[in-house]
């Protein structure tokens, strides 16, 4: 950084820094935001010198596009102000893709849907891709080429990396090396192949800080393969979780969690429900959802699987001989799982050691999951690599001076890698390093040319899903910012100086269409296919079949982005029995157990591997369990705290032989004793909304224990550090907020299960002749994933407040979810509620406004007149649900986001006024108008509030009460279905479905 | 009985040394001299730098917005609402000195009630300040006003805050009245005593021509009679529609039937006990020994001790309520209160209110003003504590334990504290200096009627 250039850059940043301002100019002339502020005589010279030299610069900056958007004169037929448009594309998560349809407002991309024809998605998003939006407007995304000490242009960039090339194809590529995430684009994949041929000596790295390198080490063990799996939980009658992501995190988590709670609602399977167990050593959402869960550290976890392997019949029967207080809990659930045979799945999350999915994967051989309950699949994957392996031998090369060109395609390995592997440290011997990246991230920063990237909804693109199917990403919005897609900087490589991600992504699939229909189309043979990068449109056969050819392309072309995926490609499965004998092969336990603290590292659910860092929805989003906002802690079970004599707030320093960090304890229970969970990707540099938040995880883990390290001190260090969370309070405190049966219980006692409601009053009630909304939430299917949050968030106009205002109390989140215990802080129950507001009808927010601010409608809505609302706040005071939530400062105003990207359905609420959920009014208004023209009743379904839309697990149901066919209706009518509060007599339009355990009467007692 | 130290039953209310024209000379006399004393310039130095914190304090409130304070959700009242039922307090106890007691016709209320007064016309604007401050768009106070807007949108008459809004919108210009309908005989007294022209002209033209014809003593009388009448259950209804306010709302701990008197019963302590503050102060700094004697002082620190033990009375059934009820989350929001986060509010409050003005039974300390000046002091502060951790406490632990809270307070809800507290001040040091502070004509009357033998 001794660049003088960059710092002259730097202090003109500086120099004009209110955010109001710089988000006018932003607006207005985004290059030259820099230039204008506070006149005085001494800063206008400094600033007349900025503008002569900016104005000699004006050329190396993203160009001004060639073809000019203008606005529309006429407005072309179909773009309606007020009527949205969907189109499909995808965005990923770990290179994986979620099929999404982003719904478009006057042309420009407002919120992110879920894709209901894409199998990773079914029409649901999770909460980091429903904030992808926000990333995709966020105005501190880079914007400018950087060349070595200078301000360039891509034309500059391309110049030098074309002169590179020529250096290279004499060396044969010799010192040419790729360094990407996780690559699920066949387009991609193709065009490294090709480059391969091109220069035979280059050596494409992967670094995913995420990866799932101990599973592919486990297949290659078990298979001599790289595979990968899809599950199917519709048809598992008992399924065993091994601190297990799968309905959180794992490729298709969207699509699992929605088989899962569909097993789950026994009122509509006829009173049938899957069983559940989950050993895990910190909380996880299928753990918060199991009948039977044990918190255990992870040498007993290890135990366990092997336990469980060898009740199963997958290894030595002498692995059963353990001593263990949970040996009769996993006696009983390894009979379970035998006696569901075929119906059974053991699934362990991507932490888990080597060992251990070896094992998991001979259980589920031995329990017939193979073919039933689990299909093993060609990996969808371009390549899978060993991420640990690949990264550490590149740093050695770099280090060792191998290397002279390094391509970084979104990925940020000098925040991400190792601590152990200096990737920041080689980078710096590497004389042409070039990251490609949404932000100034900390490889940017260290590499010699940064080069802004498109965001994913603004590149062409393709990538698959978890089974394979693959989508072409089509772009929602002309790159707002500047930036260039990977295939693009690849393509240069090649040799093409003007690259076009579109021409690119299309002469593919057309040679992929072209070699489909030669050879009867196999889709799985796409990755390998490398095909000539530089091959021009087709030119060759005669131009008869030629054009029916073409035709038939445009046809498969348009519809593969209407529909957002591409037909028939998802993997076929493999038909595959792990090698015998590798479980007597396995090394006995190492024994573990003096009183060391383990720690657990995990991806954020939020900033994920922190390349969120810059997405305040994210930041502020509570998180699941400890509903911590703005930070991250090490997470210790509250017997933990108690050896250690800490408790949440206070800082402790912790360091393992890769490094050392200071971070705030957060008692969490449900965590496993002397074990803690740190969440990577906090501790930000560069390229994140507020750098420094957190504390940064990855200084302490090391590439030979990458998930699971032994702390060498672990100690209080007597400060105190304030964490600002969103719950009051852990526990329902006496109240009914949360009722619970055994599934028992509901096929017996239908009479004891149903409320017993107190609803009785001298006055008639309201007549609602026309609808009735209503909505529905069935506790049992809500995982905690916090998609609606978000979903709300985006689709409400949501402001967030920041770490302070959230430590006073005053997030603005429309919809939260509440995470209540229960029982014992080592090991509780815990369930989940959201709370959106419940739209009484004797609302009790209404008869105290003195303004006729908040009133009711004749559908029963609760409705709120910002207009109206003079701020007296007793409405809040009086809702007991407490879902009302007070614009104290001009939140909205202070919002870092441009204006198009809010939603223009929705008033942004100024300061001083109440707000709170709507049901998505805008929404229904909008179908209703439809149906009024249209001459029609309202359809049940028709409409859809966001938080209902994005649930992975269609626990929120909304529709009109009055129709007693409709989804929500029937809902209603469970004998399970229950208002909060009900001696209130507040009636709300909102009711919950409790919770039903579906317990394993053999350990009965012992479940906690 | 008579216990050691209590007044003799026939001690005088006005000390006989004091005849009709020496009182009109000595009451005038503090209004007519040139310049002031210079315990008041002290007073008023202070008052008015605390006051110029309050318009501090307005003008950062209304650029940065009511997220300056500490409220939050679930705390969504702070200062602002507990202040206001505090100052509201305070000013109604004015009211019942001066109202109450002239109707049931208390010789003592004499002296005292144009401090009371005062006190009161000082207390309203902090009042009515208040709820204004706290409002999220203060600029649009007004729309609680019943107008014909163009939208056709009345107020919500449902609305506790509505009743609220108009009663002390009624109270503040009765009030008003009330104060002045007794000041102008007096004011034409002071007219009568001036020497220079500019005091004429300012005292006659306030006097509004006031003679002293028996005429317009009668109707006088049966107008300042029939105002007393109607301020007496004003005061009581204003009060009382302060504690629906609270009482109205669906919320832990204030939903609760018996806040109506509750609320009167800390206004007649509180507001008596800063009379009884202030008239030791005016008492001492204007010499007024004779006309307002021992008997007054007396009298009061019953009136605070009956205060203080109704109010005892309501906490026990308010304890009693939350505890007895099988209502959980009103059990929880108690023991919140009395053991959780506000527990040393709480129990500072109880000792402030109501155990430590049990030692007025003691002659002794009535007779002893620094006793009595920090006992009503400690009602006050105590008073005050109540009405806070009333409100906050409810809302911390409300229905929904996920949303339970905390309120700290901010520099900004401090000093909208002293800032109205140097409002209060402020306003009160003017107003003894401009106008006289004990009531000539109704201690003129007693001097009378105890010539003719009467009282």
């Amino acid at each position: 950084m001794t660049n003088p250039a960059r710092d002259y850059w730097r202090s003109l940043e500086e120099l004009a820094d209110s955010p109001d301002f710089a988000a006018v100019v932003e607006r207005e002339v985004p290059r030259f935001r820099d230039v204008l502020d506070k006149f005085d005589r001494r800063q206008f010279l400094t600033l007349m010198a900025a503008s002569m030299a900016l104005a000699g610069l004006s050329g190396c900056g993203p160009e001004p596009n060639p073809q000019q958007r203008l606005p529309y004169v006429e407005a072309p037929p179909g773009v309606v102000p007020g009527r949205q448009r969907y189109y499909a594309t995808a965005h990923t998560r770990d290179g994986y893709a979620e099929g999404v349809l982003l719904a478009h407002e006057m042309a420009r991309p407002i919120k992110v849907e879920g894709n209901p024809d894409h199998p990773a998605s079914l029409g649901a998003a999770g909460a980091i891709t429903q904030a992808s939006i926000l990333s995709l407007y966020n105005p501190r995304r880079a914007q400018t080429v950087v060349g070595p000490g200078q301000i360039s242009s891509w034309e500059g960039f391309v110049a030098a990396l074309y002169r590179r090339r020529e250096q290279l194809l004499k060396k044969r590529g010799e010192g040419l090396r790729l360094l990407t995430g996780t690559i699920t684009s066949p387009s991609l994949g193709a065009q490294i192949a090709a480059l391969q041929t091109a220069f035979p000596a280059m050596r494409w790295h992967q670094w995913e800080p995420l990866h799932r390198d101990n599973e592919l080490a486990a297949d290659q063990m078990a298979y001599g393969r790289p595979v990968a799996r899809v599950f199917d939980l519709a048809a598992a009658d008992v399924i065993f979780a091994v601190d297990s992501d799968l309905i959180s995190a794992a490729p298709g988590w969207l699509a699992y969690a929605r088989q899962f709670a569909a097993r789950r609602r026994p009122d509509e399977t006829g009173g049938k429900m899957s069983r559940v167990y989950a050993i895990e050593s910190t909380p996880t959402l299928i753990g918060a959802k199991a009948d039977h869960r044990l918190p255990m550290r992870p040498v007993e976890v290890a135990a366990s699987v092997r336990f469980l392997a060898g009740a199963v019949g997958a290894g030595p029967s002498q692995w059963t001989e353990i001593q263990s207080p949970h040996r009769d809990w996993l006696k009983e659930a390894a009979a379970d799982l035998t006696a569901n045979k075929g119906h059974a799945l053991v699934h362990a999350g991507r932490e888990q050691s080597i060992e251990i999915h070896l094992l998991v994967e001979l259980i589920n051989a031995a329990l017939g999951a193979h073919g039933n309950t689990v299909r093993l699949i060609e990996p969808p994957v371009v390549s899978p690599t060993l991420h640990l392996q690949s990264l550490s031998e590149l740093v050695g090369d770099m280090q060792a001076g191998k290397v002279d060109t390094l391509l970084i395609l979104d990925t940020n390995p000098a925040y991400s890698a190792p601590a152990d592997i200096p990737f920041a440290a080689a980078l710096k011997r590497v004389p042409f390093s070039v990251s490609l990246s949404l932000f100034a991230d900390e490889s940017a920063l260290l590499a010699t040319w940064q080069v802004p990237a498109k965001h994913e909804y603004e590149a062409w693109g393709d990538a698959r899903a978890f089974d394979g199917t693959a989508t072409i990403q089509q772009p929602q919005v002309r790159p707002l910012y500047g930036g260039h897609a990977p295939s693009e900087v690849l393509a240069v490589l090649q040799g093409n100086t003007q690259p076009d991600d579109l021409t690119l992504v299309r002469q593919f699939w057309q040679r992929q269409q072209g070699a489909g229909s030669a050879a009867e189309g196999n889709p799985q043979s796409l990755a390998g296919d490398a095909g000539g990068g530089q091959t021009g449109p087709q030119s060759s056969g005669s131009s008869q079949p030629a054009l029916a050819a073409a035709e038939a392309f445009e046809a498969f072309w348009h519809e593969a982005l209407r529909r957002g995926v591409v037909a028939n490609t998802a993997a076929p499965p493999l038909t595959l029995t792990p090698k015998a004998g590798l479980a007597e092969g396995l090394r006995p336990l190492p024994l573990g157990g003096e009183a060391a603290i383990d720690l657990l590292f995990r991806p954020d659910e939020g900033l994920w591997d922190g390349r969120h860092a810059e997405n305040p929805w994210l930041l502020e989003l509570a998180r699941t369990f400890t509903r911590l906002t703005w930070d991250n802690a090490a997470l210790i079970a509250p017997a933990t705290a108690k050896k250690h004599g800490v408790k949440t707030g206070d800082v402790v320093a912790i360091a393992t032989r890769y490094g050392a960090t200071k971070a705030p304890v957060f008692v969490l229970p449900g965590q496993a004793p002397d074990t803690a969970t740190l969440w990577l990707g906090w501790g930000r540099q560069a390229g994140a909304l507020a750098e420094g938040v957190g504390f940064d995880a990855y200084r302490l883990r090391g590439a030979a224990e990458p998930w699971l390290a032994r702390a060498t001190r672990f100690e209080k260090t007597g400060e105190t550090y304030r964490l600002a969370t969103t719950q009051g309070h852990d526990r329902v405190a006496g109240r009914d907020l949360i009722r619970e049966f055994t599934l028992d219980r509901f096929n017996n006692d239908p009479e004891y299960v149903k409320q017993k409601s107190k609803d009785v009053s001298l006055y008639p009630g309201y007549i609602y002749p026309d609808r009735a909304w209503a909505m529905a939430i069935d506790l049992n299917s809500c995982i905690g994933c916090q998609a609606c949050t978000i979903a709300c968030q985006a689709e409400n106009n949501v402001p967030t407040v920041g770490k302070d205002m959230v430590h006073f109390g005053r997030i603005m989140h429309w919809l939260r979810i509440d995470r209540y215990y229960s029982g014992s802080p080592d090991d509780p129950d815990v369930a989940f509620e959201p709370m959106p507001c419940m739209h009484c009808e004797n609302a009790p927010c209404e008869v105290v406004c003195p303004v006729h601010a908040t009133v009711h409608d004749h559908e029963g809505l609760n409705l709120m007149v910002y207009n109206r609302c003079v701020g007296t706040r007793f409405c809040s005071n009086n809702c007991p649900y407490k879902v009302r939530r007070f614009n104290f400062y001009d939140f909205a105003a202070a919002t870092e986001r441009p204006p198009e990207s809010w939603n223009p359905d929705v008033s942004v609420r100024g300061r001083g006024v109440m707000e709170k959920c709507t049901y998505c009014i805008q929404r229904i208004k909008v179908k209703e108008i439809e149906a009024e023209r249209d001459g029609r009743k309202l359809r049940d379904g028709e409409v859809v509030t966001a938080c209902q839309q994005s649930c992975p697990t269609q626990a929120i149901v909304f529709g009109d009460r009055n129709d007693s066919h409709s989804h929500v209706a029937r809902r209603k009518a469970t004998p399970l279905d229950y208002v909060l509060l009900d001696d209130l007599n507040t009636r709300p339009r909102t009711s919950y479905a409790a919770i039903v355990h579906n317990p394993n009467p053999a350990i009965g007692k012992e479940q906690s | 009985m008579s216990l050691p130290g209590e007044l003799p039953a026939d001690e005088p209310i006005v000390a006989p040394a004091v005849t009709m024209s020496s009182l009109s000379f000595e009451v005038s006399s503090r209004v007519l001299r040139p310049g002031a004393p210079r315990w008041w310039w002290i007073g008023f130095g202070f008052s008015f730098a605390l006051f110029i914190l309050l318009v501090i304090q307005l003008a950062w409130l209304f650029i940065f917005g009511i997220g300056v304070w500490g409220v939050n959700i679930p705390v969504a009242w702070g200062f602002a609402i507990s202040e206001y039922v505090w100052w509201i307090a305070l000013a109604s106890g004015g009211t019942i000195i001066s109202a109450l007691f002239h109707i049931t016709r208390q010789p003592w209320r004499a002296a005292t009630n144009r401090i009371a007064e005062t006190m009161l016309l000082s207390a309203i604007p902090c009042a009515g300040l208040m709820p204004i401050m706290h409002l999220g768009r203060q600029g649009l106070f007004y729309w609680l006003f019943p107008y014909s807007s163009v939208m056709g949108v009345w107020p919500q008459v449902r609305s506790p805050l509505w009743w609220d809004f108009i009663c002390l919108f009624c109270y503040i210009l009765m009030s008003i009245m009330y104060y002045y309908t007794g000041l102008l005989s007096d004011l034409a007294t002071v007219r009568d005593l001036a020497r220079s022209r500019f005091k004429q002209i300012f005292y006659g033209v306030l006097a509004l021509g006031w003679r002293g014809s028996s005429r317009e003593w009668r109707n006088h009388k049966i107008v300042y009679a029939i105002m007393s009448a109607i301020m007496a259950p004003m005061v009581i209804s204003v009060h009382s529609v302060v504690g629906l306010d609270f009482a109205g709302g669906l919320t832990t701990g204030w939903h609760d039937t018996q806040f109506p008197p509750y609320f009167f019963f800390g206004a007649v302590i509180s507001g008596t006990a800063v009379i009884v503050m202030l008239t030791i102060i005016v008492r001492w700094g204007y010499r007024l020994q004779d006309v307002i004697t021992q008997y007054h002082l007396n009298a009061m620190a019953k009136v605070v001790l009956v205060g203080s033990l109704l109010l005892a009375y309501a906490y026990l059934w308010e304890a009693f309520g939350s505890i007895y009820s099988s209502d959980i989350a009103e059990y929880t929001e108690y023991m919140h209160r009395m053991f959780g986060f506000t527990a040393a509010g709480f129990w500072a409050e109880k000792a402030l209110v109501v155990i430590i003005p049990q030692l007025l039974w003691l002659p002794a300390v009535r007779r002893n003003q620094t006793m009595l000046f920090l006992i009503s002091g400690g009602i006050i502060v105590g008073m005050w504590i109540e009405r806070y951790v009333f409100t906050t406490a409810s809302l911390e632990h409300n229905y929904m334990p996920s949303y339970w809270g905390l309120f700290y307070p901010t520099f900004w809800d401090w000093a909208a504290l002293a800032g109205t507290i140097g409002l209060f001040l402020t306003m009160f040091f003017v107003l003894i200096r401009l106008v006289p502070i004990v009531s000539m004509a109704e201690v003129r009357d007693i001097i009378e009627k105890k010539k003719r033998g009467e009282a």
